[in-house]
């Protein structure tokens, strides 16, 4: 289906509701709709389209007097487009229709759109708070224009975590803790599983303990080009992708284009990042099932990459290579023969390893049938990556959507039909060989040519869009910019690949014992960011001294407090 | 499964003893690697050019008066972009190597330059005379201080 056509069905279903249109580069088009038809849009786009929903935006418009602005971000993989459901929101009390009940998926971009810009959404299933910290006051939203990077509200009532309405563990369970500080991910995140014995029967999650308000920063202190820095740390291990996609996102935005050669350093880079980030990944599911073999061997595979890339980057991480035009570091012909002899030593490491996981029964033992995740699902909670492709769900952004490079020098999709662990770890097993394979390919292919678009306009017009995804080792990452005065974007949306995968791990840790969750979770590799009591062990004396729940907030506090104090002068240190 | 225990064996028996003896031993970076930057304040001319694009804003000027321009960079901030050394008229300032930079003591990771600048006549503004001579000449002079504190 053609986008011309998409619009026509749409005008035929609720023509008079439709507001504008508009589709400034083939294949992308924003609709406004009156927030009356939102939910019959939306549900027509999922069902009958079968649209894969992204992610939510809502933007603070109140300035230019059109109150909130909130668009539903949806893609027709297979037909190469992105629609944009837009509706608005009156500036005082704004509210819109839930477009959960109809695209499940949407659940927890409504909930941080309530949290975030105080609109409120109407029918949401679960309406708790999801981003916001328990003792945030009500009424503040940090993402609105009125409130200013760096400000602090007051903070709220000591006891707010005591009132948290966690979910209600059904009859006959009890409750097993994990978290805010998961031991086995060494990430901040909880859970709270309602167990049956061994059985694990429901869970609720609460996270976002690490939130950086990297969003409110773009689009209030940070320029244009200041930005790609930025977002390659919202990941730190593939943060390249963020820069990449923010990049292309506002190129597109901007009507540019960076020159083939740049293009191609691109999703070179891109390559090696998925091989390495695969290559930790799987040393960290070995970790995870006890395996620690697997760790050190994975991890010392991957070090030659690291050090390749420190040479061609300058950064064995965050490489700082992306401005709004190109790359800033091209990749010398001399370093061809290097690239090649370092991809190809892991590609021969790499068979070598495949050969001899896949007859480990004790690995298989841990992975084959646990976490399942059947197809249905996992397109009902919109997951992405190889947690999607492990359910034999073959969407991939380098080939429904090429970016970069990927149009000019395809890539196979890899998909596998078991939707258990072993499948998600098979599909990043094969996918290290065939980015190898890319990286191969591309190196032949690429062209000669400069590596900055020479037709980068000085003043960039407020109101354009763009939007784009980018394939990370994890799953797609969407950016999308919504240009605006002073040389920085008026909004700028990022969703990364976990945040639509961790809605998953609840319906595939039910039934599981405890002991699996953490491979579970760890299958999907996610990528996150206090108890109510700590143990302080005196080393020397050996005496162990309790902190209850108030003392450790307040010493949590005093410390926030000290840290601000030093911050004082300077702008956001 | 035992075959695939020995394959598994045969790989780490195969790569051996990897771990580098750093840092009893040196291990240099290759050339190119984005370090610690310094300022070579003969170079410098105070544009400023550096701290208007750095990322995350670890350069600070400010004109304490009409003839000094002091550019302080506060290196625990420092992202490795070498952004600066890229948008440098002067290249003046140099991305070493160096990266073993932890520290008890933020003191030595700042680093402060004195630029110094003379007036304008005619507007008043500041801008660096262009020999070392005219520099010399000018009322007030002062060696330049390079990253004298604490660096």
């Amino acid at each position: 289906m053609t986008s011309a056509e998409l619009i026509r069905r749409r005008r035929q279903d609720v023509g008079p509701a439709i507001e504008s249109v508009s589709e400034p580069v083939p294949g992308k088009v924003r609709m406004a709709v009156a927030p009356g038809a939102v939910v019959s849009v939306a549900k027509a786009l999922y069902r009958d389209h079968g649209a894969r929903f992204l992610v939510t935006a809502g933007i603070d418009s109140r300035e230019g007097g059109n109150g909130f602005e909130v668009d539903h971000i949806f893609s027709l993989d297979k037909d190469k487009i992105f629609f944009i459901l837009r509706t608005s929101a009156a500036a005082e009390e704004p509210e819109v229709p839930a477009i959960t009940p109809e695209v499940p998926a949407a659940a927890w971009a409504e909930r941080e759109l309530q949290d975030l810009l105080g609109v409120r959404v109407e029918g949401l299933p679960d309406g708790r708070r999801l981003i916001l910290p328990d003792d945030w006051p009500e009424g503040v939203h940090p993402l609105r224009k009125d409130m200013k990077y760096g400000d602090w509200p007051p903070l709220g009532d000591e006891n707010a975590e005591e009132s948290y309405p966690w979910k209600q563990a059904p009859e006959g369970t009890s409750t097993v803790v994990i978290g805010p500080y998961f031991p086995v991910l060494e990430e901040p995140t909880q859970l709270r599983l309602f167990v049956d014995g061994e059985r694990v029967i429901d869970c609720d999650y609460r996270g976002f303990y690490n939130h950086r308000a990297i969003e409110k920063m773009g689009d209030s202190e940070l320029t244009y080009n200041e930005i790609p820095f930025v977002s390659e740390r919202i990941c730190g291990i593939c943060g390249f992708i963020h820069s990449s996609c923010y990049c292309e996102t506002a190129e597109e935005a901007m009507g540019i284009r960076a020159p083939r050669r740049a293009r191609y350093i691109r999703s070179l880079m891109l390559e090696i990042e998925r091989i390495h980030s695969h290559l930790l990944w799987t040393g960290i599911a070995g970790h995870i099932l006890g395996f620690d073999t697997v760790l050190m061997q994975t991890w010392r595979m991957r070090e030659p990459l690291m050090w390749l890339c420190e040479k061609i980057t300058g950064n064995r991480q965050t490489y700082g290579m992306h401005i709004i035009g190109g790359v800033r570091r091209d990749i010398s012909e001399e370093c061809y023969p290097e690239i090649l002899a370092v991809v190809g030593k892991i590609e021969q490491e790499w068979i070598q390893f495949y050969d001899a996981v896949q007859g480990d029964t004790t690995l298989k033992a841990r992975l084959v049938g646990v976490g399942m995740l059947p197809e249905e699902t996992a397109k009902e909670i919109a997951v992405l990556g190889p947690t999607a492709r492990g359910s034999n769900w073959d969407i991939d952004a380098r080939a429904d959507h090429p970016y970069a490079a990927y149009d000019e020098v395809p890539i196979r999709v890899i998909t596998h039909p078991d939707c258990d662990n072993w499948a998600r770890v098979v599909v990043r097993l094969e996918e290290v060989l065939e980015s190898v394979r890319w990286v191969r390919e591309g190196l032949k292919q690429m062209p000669d040519g400069p590596i900055m678009a020479s037709d980068i306009p000085e003043e960039v017009p407020a109101g354009q869009w763009g939007v784009c995804t980018v394939e990370a080792p994890r799953g797609e990452a969407i950016h999308y910019v919504l240009t605006g005065g002073d040389n920085r974007p008026d909004r700028w949306r990022v969703r990364a690949p976990t945040y639509n995968n961790l809605q998953a791990l609840p319906s595939m840790i039910k039934g599981e014992t405890i002991a699996d969750v953490p491979i579970i979770l760890g299958s999907m590799d996610p990528c996150f960011s206090c108890t109510e009591r700590v143990e302080v062990v005196n080393v020397r004396s050996g005496e162990a001294e309790r902190l209850d729940y108030q003392e450790l907030l307040a010493r949590s506090r005093a410390a926030t407090e000290r840290l601000r104090g030093r911050r004082g002068g300077r702008p956001w240190q | 499964m035992i075959i695939s225990k020995l394959k598994e064996a045969l790989i780490c028996l195969k790569a051996g003893r990897v771990t580098l003896p750093y840092p009893f031993a040196p291990h240099d970076p290759e050339d190119g690697f984005h370090g610690r930057v310094v300022v070579d304040a003969e170079k410098c001319v105070g544009c400023g050019g550096c701290a208007e694009v750095c990322p995350p804003r670890c350069i600070e000027v400010t004109d304490p008066s009409p003839e000094k321009r002091v550019l302080e960079f506060f290196l625990e901030r420092c992202t490795y972009c070498a952004r600066c050394a890229e948008v440098c008229p002067e290249d003046a300032v140099i991305v070493t190597k160096e990266f073993e930079t932890a520290t008890n003591d933020l003191e030595d990771m700042h680093m402060r330059v004195e630029v110094f600048m003379s007036t304008c006549r005619r507007c008043g503004r500041c801008y660096e005379p262009p020999t070392p001579l005219d520099r010399m000449m000018v009322t007030g002079f002062r060696p330049p201080t390079g990253e004298s504190e604490g660096a």
